[in-house]
């Protein structure tokens, strides 16, 4: 096996070990459940903020963590003394972190398709666009939290406390009809809310304004930017 | 033929000079030390022979090879422990040594590494669940499963207990013991003097001396004493002893407390002391010659103790 694979395995392996992984991929679900108990047939509002949630505790914490912690460790460092590159590494995290989300995201999908009876989006491309677009910029930020915490434990305590001001605004705590109107338009400028929004919107069977579209892909390009300007291998 | 060549090596931080035109050189097969404190630029030596850092200035050659510019290819060829090098806490000894393993185009045989450094139990074990000798043998063993020709160790014995340290240094022994050269850097005397071949003294980023352990000792002429008591009553009259015993070569000062006698110098006047008890008949007990050490040749090269 090359180098690369093997070291996907591992990481993979290593992923499933941490209970931060199984508790990230199982609170949105919890809440799904719960709450999908008590909806209405056809609710257009549960699903996006579960998905929203999903990525936000996969992009904020547990990513975050993982990154500034191999970095902690010296694994990093250690790996730049081998024929392998350490950036390896933060590419196989970042790829397996995505595909946590898609799991993630996967299995709330298909719990509120067929047990839950919630309707699922009209136009799969949509989905897919603002999918793709929320995620880079959640992940940006969750970068940037990497690149900038001395520690594993500095990043996880970071992650938690920009994770709940943003999970509020975005609104994720509480419907965003329930919350007022200038908390929800402040909301849709962090990546968080615009990515609530925008699913929402494809739920409700229109198209996704393109200022929220707009809003997460300059978070993904600028944000990203910083964190690779600040990024420290030690 | 040597395996690592400095020349007029320099780096400095925001102006702070760390290593001045250092110049030292690696013989094949053998386990060079790099003795120093903390803060006189070991670490930042070996990271600059490692490739990790940049050199301000000077040349590095390891197995003829610019550590930069043939990166890629040196890689394959060194092992390196680093200071505070942990792994992820969920790996278990035996995914980490695989993973390790591929890392090389011709890796050992982990399981081979696994039987040699004691860690056959511990194959399933995690590494947070390890002890701190398991997780440093492991972290050694990493280094190795690259097949390297130079292993570089940086202060792989701090943290560990004094039985974990001796059970250490033989397996450095033997990794010597199968070809490959090692690079030591080390802040205890004690390892130093057991297992290097040649250490370089570093101090103040500059190197104060290079030779063998026993080379530095007898180098630097640092006085030592011996002491014994002469028991009183006998035939010998002790101040007349002890005349002649400070007449004796390098012999710098005898001091006489009652039967007790104290002597100092440099050099092996501890022969020649024992030749005047002798032919003088004088009963003596309780000889001891205090033995010369790596720390006494250390505190005269760089004009301080390690421990400051």
């Amino acid at each position: 096996m090359t180098a690369t694979a093997k070291l996907t395995v591992v990481e993979t392996k290593l992923l499933v070990r941490d209970p931060g992984s199984m508790f990230s991929f199982l609170i949105p679900v919890f809440i799904l459940i719960v709450f999908g108990s008590g909806i209405e047939p056809g609710d257009t509002v549960l699903l996006p903020m579960t998905l929203a949630i999903s990525i936000g505790l996969v992009g904020l914490y547990l990513m975050p963590t993982a990154l500034a912690s191999y970095r902690e460790k010296g694994i990093l460092r250690r790996l730049a003394t081998t024929p392998v590159r350490p950036g390896s590494l933060l590419i196989v995290q970042l790829l397996l972190q995505f595909a946590l989300t898609l799991v993630s995201c996967g299995v709330l999908l298909a719990v509120a398709g067929t047990v839950l009876g919630v309707q699922l989006p009209a136009s799969v491309l949509g989905f897919g666009v603002v999918f793709l677009l929320g995620t880079a910029s959640v992940f940006a930020i969750g970068l940037l939290i990497a690149a900038l915490a001395p520690s594993g434990r500095a990043a996880n305590g970071i992650g938690v406390l920009l994770y709940f001001p943003m999970a509020f605004l975005a609104g994720l705590m509480q419907p965003a009809s329930q919350m007022p109107a200038i908390v929800v338009r402040i909301g849709e400028f962090i990546p968080l809310g615009a990515f609530r929004q925008s699913l929402e919107d494809i739920w409700n069977g229109g198209a996704p304004d393109p200022l929220l579209l707009a809003v997460m892909a300059v978070y993904a390009v600028v944000v990203s930017f910083a964190a690779a300007k600040f990024f420290r291998w030690e | 033929m040597a395996i690592i060549e400095v020349s007029e090596l320099s780096k400095s931080y925001a102006g702070r000079t760390v290593l001045d035109r250092i110049s030292f050189s690696v013989e094949e097969g053998e386990i060079f030390g790099i003795l120093g404190p903390n803060g006189t630029g070991k670490t930042t030596t070996v990271e600059i022979i490692e490739g990790l850092r940049r050199a301000d200035g000077g040349t590095v050659r390891v197995l003829g090879m610019d550590p930069i510019a043939d990166g890629r290819a040196l890689r394959e060829l060194v092992g390196v422990q680093l200071q505070h090098t942990a792994l992820p806490d969920n790996l278990k000894v035996w995914e980490a040594l695989d993973l390790y393993a591929s890392f090389y185009a011709n890796p050992r045989d982990w399981r081979e590494l696994l039987a040699e450094w004691g860690l056959v139990e511990q194959r399933d074990e995690r590494f947070a669940k390890l002890s701190g000798g398991q997780k440093q043998r492991l972290i050694i063993a990493l280094a190795l499963v690259g097949n390297p020709r130079v292993a570089f160790l940086d202060e792989l014995t701090t943290g560990l207990d004094p039985h974990a340290r001796r059970a250490t240094w033989e397996l450095i022994k033997q990794i010597r013991d199968t070809g490959v050269t090692v690079v030591l850097v080390s802040h205890f005397m004690d390892e130093v003097e057991e297992l290097c071949d040649r250490v370089a003294v570093f101090s103040n980023g500059t190197i104060a001396a290079i030779d063998s352990p026993a080379g530095l000792i007898d180098g630097v002429g640092a006085e030592h004493k011996m002491r014994f008591t002469v028991a009183t009553g006998g035939e010998v009259d002790p101040e007349a002893l002890t005349e002649l015993i400070r007449a004796v070569p390098g012999v710098s000062a005898v001091r006489r407390d009652g039967g007790h006698v104290t002597v100092a110098g440099t050099g092996d006047f501890a022969t020649a002391v024992t030749g005047v008890l002798a032919r003088n008949q004088a009963v003596v007990s309780e000889l001891r010659i205090d033995k010369r050490t790596l720390d006494d040749a250390f505190t005269a090269l760089t004009g301080r103790p390690l421990g400051l």
